[in-house]
């Protein structure tokens, strides 16, 4: 089995850790992984693209309509990747709004895929720091279960990617994020 | 399992040279090369080695220091980004010809696209050219041991070597083992991958070998063409030729230039860049490769799954608006403060810039030139000459960063002092190399190993060469640094000599790490705003906010860091204190 992740964001958001905690995951579970990172000039507020490969690949590059997953850490940066996500895929964005445009919508629909807003900013916020929304985010995809991606691995490997003293704070967020999952699935 | 780490490219690079005994490690920051020499000496310390580990002023520098040590004996590598090896270029093509009598790797790192530079350049090109041994990494595995192999290589025969890397090698993460040590002469991982007949053949090197791969799984056409991929570019092994003489069509996939297709030479059932089905510029991503790799494959009667992007996807998006988000200077960033002094002192002037974050600056029109490292100081002199044989004074505002300064501008400034050349350069002295990731400058007074060094004033440079007017003060005072520029070019016209040298200085904020400052209160743009959005346009940063409904402009609280500048730029504000007096 393989997939192809794209995580996206601005600067700032957590993109890069929750992509390392992705391929951390895949790896402690016994598969082949990757990332190919794709920054701004800005370190501050621009965008950030982070591709994760697990499986039998050998390139860290997503192609269009190849990405079986999007997990969009900013709303806006969804719609200007939207163009990685293949028919039937996942979409995760973090957001405020309990819709997308209806165009959107639309084209979601006829394709099949998946599209879940989560207000990851909230989420994180009412359980330890906003600065943790990239964990609200893993946790809520923990709950597809999709390849090595559960909720066990993926807390493992995020205590091995974060520092001790602020472990339990993340792990507390990723589990508030898997919770609104369940509770919406 | 325990040993393996996840690495990204430039530190598997790093592990390979520690494990292949490299007793000598010079570089100059450069993306994507930047992270290589930070690597050395972590692994130099986990692995208990003796490593002399510098950060050079330049890359010629670099690659001279690192020449010496292999003239006398040491195993020596030196790292630089692709247009590095411009300025590296001297002892480069010399190194060819002296007694090396260990071993000297040179490790370039290229950037397609260019993402984070100024202009792509193929360093497997120059290499090749010269006739300087060439390797190309494909991943970053592949790099740690072509690192090793390369050494070993050069070691053996006595001559100079080149490491080629991409930035998606450099910067891919991948999972790399720490056990099995790299053999000093491991084999290549290259020659024949796919042996599908003769139809149609692939000919690949680098990062484009698993693109192509990973494209031709897609498409279902790995039992369908032959491929062969390339590590050893110059000088190229003779299996190359006899399987490009056995296909019948044959596609070379390569960046950033045209290398293994001119060596292969035969244009009648080459498809590449000299017969158009390759473009000229820009990464080969996995989508132009598959967009390749399809075209192809019908031209040779092969293949039938075909991809066909839906283009629903992009009308359903254009329906929706979000803000694009180029590149900016972090909020509170100095240079911000400095590019509108410049700009406010004299709106009509000629603004040479140079490489550095410092070149977004011409979001604020105060950029008109980036050409390369220095080039800024060089082109104010050339645009001096040029304005001042028809006639006017034309005021000339150079801006150069503090480590590029050192990099590259220190014989022009001398020059120009000599020459007398009236323009005004503004040096934006942050106290470090910021956009590389915050290495040491000369004026730092610390190593690349944390040690101490002499530090050397940037004031004290320019003194030294014999520049009179001569400022450093704090880019924050707006209305003092706008003053001093001007000043700046008073002093020009009324001493008919110059350049003037103003050193604005202050801490970059990333570097410095001060976050917000809680001892100063923001300035309340929200209560006096007109709407006139002058800040927006004149300044740009990225805490401004302008909420449409309401008409003003506010400033986001998360991003602001409470440098206060803004009070300066927006004309409410001024109009305010001028009427308080």
């Amino acid at each position: 089995m393989k997939w192809e992740i794209v995580c996206t964001g601005i600067g700032g958001r957590g993109v890069l850790l929750a992509s390392a905690v992705l391929i951390e995951t895949a790896i402690s579970a016994g598969y082949r992984a990757m990332a190919s990172d794709e920054l701004g000039m800005s370190q501050r507020g621009g965008s950030v693209v982070s591709l994760v490969k697990v499986g039998t690949f050998r390139s860290p590059f997503v192609g269009r309509e190849n990405a079986d997953v999007i997990l969009s850490f900013e709303e806006s940066e969804f719609y200007r990747n939207l163009s990685f996500l293949k028919k039937g895929g996942l979409a995760i964005v973090n957001s405020r709004r309990s819709a997308v445009p209806s165009p959107v919508d639309a084209l979601l629909l006829a394709r099949k895929a998946g599209c879940f807003l989560v207000n990851a900013d909230e989420i994180a916020g009412r359980t330890g720091s906003i600065q943790a929304s990239n964990m609200a985010m893993l946790g809520f995809f923990s709950a597809f279960a999709i390849g090595p991606y559960s909720i066990e691995n993926i807390v493992g490997a995020l205590e091995r990617k974060v520092a001790q003293r602020l472990f339990a704070m993340n792990k507390a967020v990723c589990e508030a994020g898997r919770n609104e999952a369940l509770q919406r699935l | 399992m325990s040993n393996v780490e996840v690495m990204i490219g430039n530190q598997a690079i790093a592990l390979g040279l520690v494990e292949a005994g490299i007793d000598l490690a010079s570089a100059y920051p450069g993306t994507p090369s930047s992270e290589i020499l930070p690597a050395v000496i972590d692994f130099k310390r986990r692995m208990g080695r003796n490593i002399h580990i510098e950060w050079s002023v330049n890359e010629r520098v670099a690659m001279e220091v690192a020449l010496g040590a292999a003239m006398a004996g040491k195993k020596a590598a030196c790292m630089m980004k692709q247009v590095g090896l411009n300025v590296a270029f001297p002892p480069f093509i010399k190194s060819r010809a002296v007694p090396i009598r260990s071993g000297l790797l040179i490790v370039s790192c290229d950037d397609p696209g260019p993402q984070s530079s100024q202009t792509e350049q193929d360093s497997r090109l120059i290499a090749t050219l010269f006739g300087v041994p060439v390797f190309d990494a494909s991943s970053p595995g592949d790099a740690r041991s072509l690192a090793s192999w390369a050494l070993a290589y050069s070691v053996e025969r006595q001559t100079p070597v080149v490491l080629r890397s991409t930035h998606r090698v450099s910067h891919a993460r991948e999972a790399v083992s720490l056990d099995t040590p790299t053999p000093e002469k491991g084999s290549l991982d290259e020659g024949l991958k796919l042996s599908n007949g003769n139809g149609l053949g692939i000919v690949t090197s680098g990062m484009s070998y698993n693109v192509v791969m990973d494209v031709l799984d897609e498409l279902g056409l790995e039992k369908v063409v032959s491929l062969f991929k390339v590590a050893q570019i110059f000088p190229l092994q003779a299996g190359l030729f006899a399987f490009v003489r056995s296909m019948e069509h044959v596609v070379v996939l390569e960046e950033t230039d045209e290398v293994l297709e001119a060596l292969i030479g035969d244009r009648s059932k080459v498809f590449g860049r000299s017969t158009g089905y390759v473009p000229r510029q820009g990464e080969l991503t996995y989508d132009v490769i598959r967009g390749i790799v399809q075209v192809v494959a019908e031209k040779a009667g092969v293949g039938a799954k075909f991809f066909s992007p839906d283009r629903a996807i992009e009308e359903a998006v254009s329906t929706v608006s979000f803000a694009p988000r180029p590149p900016k200077l972090c909020a509170g960033c100095p240079h911000r403060a400095s590019f509108y002094a410049m700009r406010q002192a004299f709106p009509k002037a000629v603004f040479p810039g140079d490489i550095g974050c410092y070149t977004l600056g011409i979001s604020q029109g105060a950029v008109d030139t980036c050409v390369d490292m220095g080039g800024s100081v060089g082109l104010a002199a050339g645009f001096y000459e040029a304005f001042h044989q028809d006639g006017p004074f034309m005021p000339i505002v150079a801006s150069i960063g503090d480590s590029t300064f050192f990099h590259a501008a220190l014989p022009l400034l001398y020059d120009s002092v000599k020459k007398g050349k009236q323009y005004i350069l503004v040096i934006m002295d942050n106290g470090t190399t910021a956009m590389t990731g915050m290495q040491p400058t000369p004026q730092s007074g610390r190593r690349a190993e944390g040690t101490s060094e002499y530090a050397i004033p940037i004031e004290e440079a320019a003194k030294g060469f014999g520049v009179e007017f001569l400022r450093v003060l704090d880019p924050y005072d707006i209305p003092g640094m706008i003053k001093a520029v001007k000043e700046a070019g008073a002093d020009l016209k009324q001493r008919g000599r110059g350049p003037a040298v103003i050193v604005a200085r202050h801490p970059c904020l990333l570097y410095a790490k001060t976050g917000k400052n809680m001892s100063v209160q923001p300035p309340d743009l929200t209560a006096d705003c007109n709407g006139c959005k002058r800040c927006i346009d004149l300044y740009g940063c990225p805490a401004f906010l302008f909420d449409e409904s309401e008409g003003r402009i506010k400033l986001d609280d998360a991003l602001c860091v409470n440098c206060a500048t803004c009070q300066f730029v927006c004309p409410q504000k001024k109009k305010g204190r001028r009427e308080r007096g």
